[in-house]
């Protein structure tokens, strides 16, 4: 199996936006301010900066690799350890998208049960959203990608009504700045990290892009409007809770919404909620299109068979999963696993496609 | 095309004509060049008139002593002489009148005496508008193409004729303009045509089902237009038209979603107004599809999402109600799909009364008989009513259908089966095409270039470059106007 595409599947490289900052947002943006103010309180703003830019910088190494491979994971594997190990290595990762995907899915029923629906049933739910995934699987990368730009188009007047919030707010709470010795700013930027993981996916939809060149500009806006949306959604909730507050409240940004009243909706946090299953639905998609196309470029499994398989794996633990202990340790679990993916094997593997290179080129030269 | 008449090898065309009662075999006698003759045809295509008038008295009393003669002294612009037996089925059933020389078979002569019964062009009642041209199509294919031709009087439109189905033998007509419509489209077109197989073709609407991209789709993926205002504009912007002989209704491909909440009336307004209208019908159909199925959301699940002085309202309304709120919608919405099933078959004059009983007396008494709130009422009432603003008649069943859907979704899930149902909904549209093309765009693929005739129409100076989604081999349609230096206020 090799990487090549053809031209009639790829997608404009523009979407390349929309793609890395749907992966970043998901249910993770709902809570995260409580994490990073843990540690570093209200400088936690700062670390929303600093993990942004440790998101762009790991973001350059990998369109660098990408590059050199001129491929996906795969291609990456391969060149720095051969066959066989590489093999081996990508495999690993049809585990952690399937992971990812029972994460983020269990975790969003896991937010309808508490706000709106506390009877539920785990399964029913997950299993129709499933289906929905597979609906857009089955439709190729250009629908993955398409639902990612609609997930982000659609639900932007929520950013927007964000805003009532402001006249509730004290937003000198954030004073003083500094109060934080740089340690505790440093921790708190590796919490964020968790919240904005997920842009890793493009070392697999590289290949499905038309003009990667042209991307490079795209996903690092992508990646740059998720900062910009942490730190407004940090600020705001900042300014309305107070320290002691915010570390009561589990989903501080759901908590925001209960606060905004239109002339014919009380409790906006429903419509949040149910919207938000836009936001969290491309993030499964491109986890399990991930998954499914690791397979085949691996073992040549028809991605056709393999989403379906996947799928009812991923329904089967998503529903085994009951507590809210057992849902935070695989949460828990999902991100340590990504963060360390992200902060030491991509430089680690940056660095071997490098020496792989020289050596390739002193080969092919002497 | 495979034959279904395998007997009709053997037995002669003569011989099975002969058993229809409207074939005529008609010997005559020329005295003057001493030559007998025969006419054959079916009486019921054939203008008989034209045979008596300016035919008969030429062949008998003219200077007729070989086959050959007949171009120069019948006066008919549609003489063909023939020596090809295979084409005599095909001409007599196209209206054409068989002329023999006995004696000498191997050479005829087809004489075109075809009668025209059909209705005159009309008013078109589907798409009404009140400014713009008052002419549709009709069933005849040659006056329809002559309404097109008159238009687009331009030798680069081409009319590609071909006939399906092999009963109906219906001819259907391509139409293009070269040198802008892109040739992948009208590949695509031609082939699918190409590819139908069926034997009765009545109507385009067959055409439009057989060759679309998804069948299992209740999005109609070709558009249908009686106006021929509309064809001469989309072929102008280089889309394809396809006319089918028998139809009033002409197709028109590839086409978008947005395409069919655009009415053509929105080009002869102002582009202010006419961008109003288009969002005030998109909000019409938003609304007409949705209303339903929150209202039973939020009844059923979430009636804290209401304000309280909306909730007492609701409630008052609600109070005597026995049944749960999607048993009453499902109630109120099947009565209107009745009503309108009902009225979509009658007369105009009988229709009119289905409409008072159903409207005024059914609804009224349903509320006071306390089955469904009277709030209900008026939300039914009204999706009902922003139905019926789509332009094209086609789009606005789907919509009819789609709302069923989201209400049980809406029952299962409340909002959150809403927000599910319309991501299927949402899914279905992006994997959609037509002719190979996103259904959805300019919305995905995103082009801001092709927004401006969508949503909004902006003015005609600001419509200079054809649809990005046709790709066509003109992209603009007329040449950029040099920059003008900008004016002050006071300058000439």
């Amino acid at each position: 199996m090799n990487a090549n595409v053809p031209d009639s599947k790829k997608i404009s490289p523009f979407l390349v936006f929309f793609l890395i900052h749907t992966m970043q947002t998901g249910v993770g943006i709902l809570g995260f301010q409580r994490f990073i103010a843990k540690t570093a309180g209200y400088d936690a703003w700062m670390s929303i900066i600093l993990s942004g830019l440790v998101v762009h910088i790991l973001l350059w190494m990998m369109f660098k690799m990408l590059k050199i491979a001129n491929g996906d994971m795969t291609s990456i594997h391969t060149l720095i350890l051969g066959k066989k190990i590489g093999k081996i290595l990508s495999s690993l990762f049809i585990l952690y998208f399937s992971l990812y995907t029972v994460t983020i899915l269990r975790s969003y029923i896991e937010v309808i049960q508490v706000w709106m629906f506390p009877e539920l049933k785990t399964f029913w739910f997950a299993l129709a959203f499933l289906i929905l995934v597979i609906y857009i699987v089955f439709g190729g990368f250009r629908t993955v990608a398409g639902i990612a730009f609609f997930s982000i188009v659609l639900p932007f007047y929520i950013a927007v009504l964000f805003i009532i919030t402001i006249q509730y707010s004290d937003f000198t709470n954030l004073l003083p700045i500094f109060d934080h010795s740089v340690k505790e700013i440093l921790l708190g930027s590796r919490d964020m990290t968790f919240t904005v993981l997920g842009f890793e996916t493009l070392l697999f939809f590289y290949p499905f892009i038309q003009n990667p060149e042209k991307s490079k500009k795209w996903a690092h806006l992508g990646a740059l409007y998720t900062t910009m949306i942490c730190i407004y959604l940090a600020i705001l909730a900042f300014g309305f809770f107070s320290e002691a507050q915010l570390q009561k409240n589990l989903w501080p940004t759901l908590t925001m919404w209960k606060i905004i009243k239109l002339p014919f909706v009380e409790r906006f946090e429903y419509i949040g909620i149910a919207n938000w299953g836009i936001v969290i639905l491309p993030n499964l998609c491109i986890c399990l299109w991930c998954a499914s196309r690791l397979a085949k470029r691996i073992f040549s499994i028809r991605q056709k068979t393999s989403i379906p398989v996947i799928a009812t794996l991923c329904l089967i633990a998503t529903s085994l999963l009951s507590t809210r202990d057992q849902i935070n340790i695989v949460t828990d679990f999902t991100a340590k696993v990504g963060f360390y993916f992200n902060t030491i094997y991509i430089p680690l593997l940056f660095a071997g496609t490098l020496i792989a290179k020289k050596v390739r080129n002193r080969e092919t030269h002497s | 095309m495979f034959n279904f008449f395998k007997n009709s090898e053997k037995e002669s065309l003569d011989k099975i004509l002969a058993k229809s009662a409207d074939f005529k075999c008609l010997e005559y006698y020329n005295n003057k060049s001493n030559i007998s003759f025969t006419l054959k045809f079916l009486a019921t295509l054939v203008d008989e008139k034209t045979i008596q008038d300016s035919v008969l008295p030429y062949l008998l009393e003219g200077n007729f002593k070989q086959i050959e003669d007949v171009k120069q002294i019948v006066p008919l612009p549609d003489i063909k002489l023939s020596e090809d037996i295979s084409q005599i089925e095909d001409m007599i059933f196209n209206g054409s009148v068989l002329l023999t020389v006995n004696g000498k078979d191997n050479k005829f002569c087809f004489l075109g005496a075809k009668k025209e019964i059909g209705r005159n062009i009309s008013l078109p009642e589907v798409e009404f508008s009140v400014i713009g041209p008052k002419e549709s199509f009709v069933e005849s294919l040659d006056q329809n193409l002559n309404l097109i031709r008159k238009r687009i009087p331009v030798k680069e439109l081409v009319i590609e004729k071909k006939t399906v189905g092999t009963l109906s033998k219906t001819k259907v007509a391509i139409l293009y303009i070269d040198g802008i419509t892109n040739t992948e489209n009208v590949n695509t077109v031609r082939q699918r045509i190409e590819g139908i197989e069926f034997d009765e073709i009545t109507d385009s609407s067959y055409i439009v089902q057989i060759i679309s991209d998804n069948q299992n789709s209740p999005f109609p993926q070709l558009l249908d237009t009686e106006r021929p205002d509309r064809i001469s504009a989309i072929l102008a912007e280089g889309k394809v038209a396809i006319f089918v002989d028998g139809s009033p209704h002409a197709l028109i491909g590839p086409t978008t979603l947005v395409e069919f909440f655009s009415s053509f009336e929105d080009y002869y307004l102002n582009w202010i107004l006419s961008s109003f209208f288009r969002l005030i019908r998109l909000f019409a159909v938003v609304f007409s599809i949705l209303v339903t199925p929150v209202y039973v959301a939020t009844l059923s699940y979430h009636y804290e999402l209401i304000p309280q002085d909306l909730m007492s309202t609701l409630v008052a309304s609600r109070r005597a109600i026995p049944f749960p709120p999607i048993l009453e919608a499902l109630f109120l919405e099947l009565t209107i799909e009745l009503l309108r099933e009902a009225g979509a078959r009658l007369p105009t004059k009988v229709g009119q009364t289905i409409g008072i009983v159903g409207g005024i007396v059914i609804g009224t008494a349903s509320v006071e008989a306390g089955l469904t709130s009277n709030i209900l009422l008026i939300f039914i009432a009204l999706a009902a009513l922003a139905s019926f603003t789509t332009p094209v008649y086609r789009i606005g069943n789907t919509i009819r259908l789609l709302r069923f859907p989201f209400l049980l979704f809406a029952e299962v899930w409340g909002l959150l089966g809403i927000i599910v149902c319309f991501c299927f909904l949402l899914t279905h549209l992006i994997r959609l095409t037509s002719l190979g093309r996103p259904y959805l765009e300019p919305l995905y693929p995103p082009r801001m270039q092709d927004l401006k005739d969508a949503f909004i129409r902006l003015s005609f100076d600001k419509q200079r470059k054809r649809p990005f989604l046709l790709n066509t081999k003109e992209p603009y349609r007329f040449p950029k106007k040099a920059k003008k230096e900008k004016k002050d206020i006071e300058d000439e």
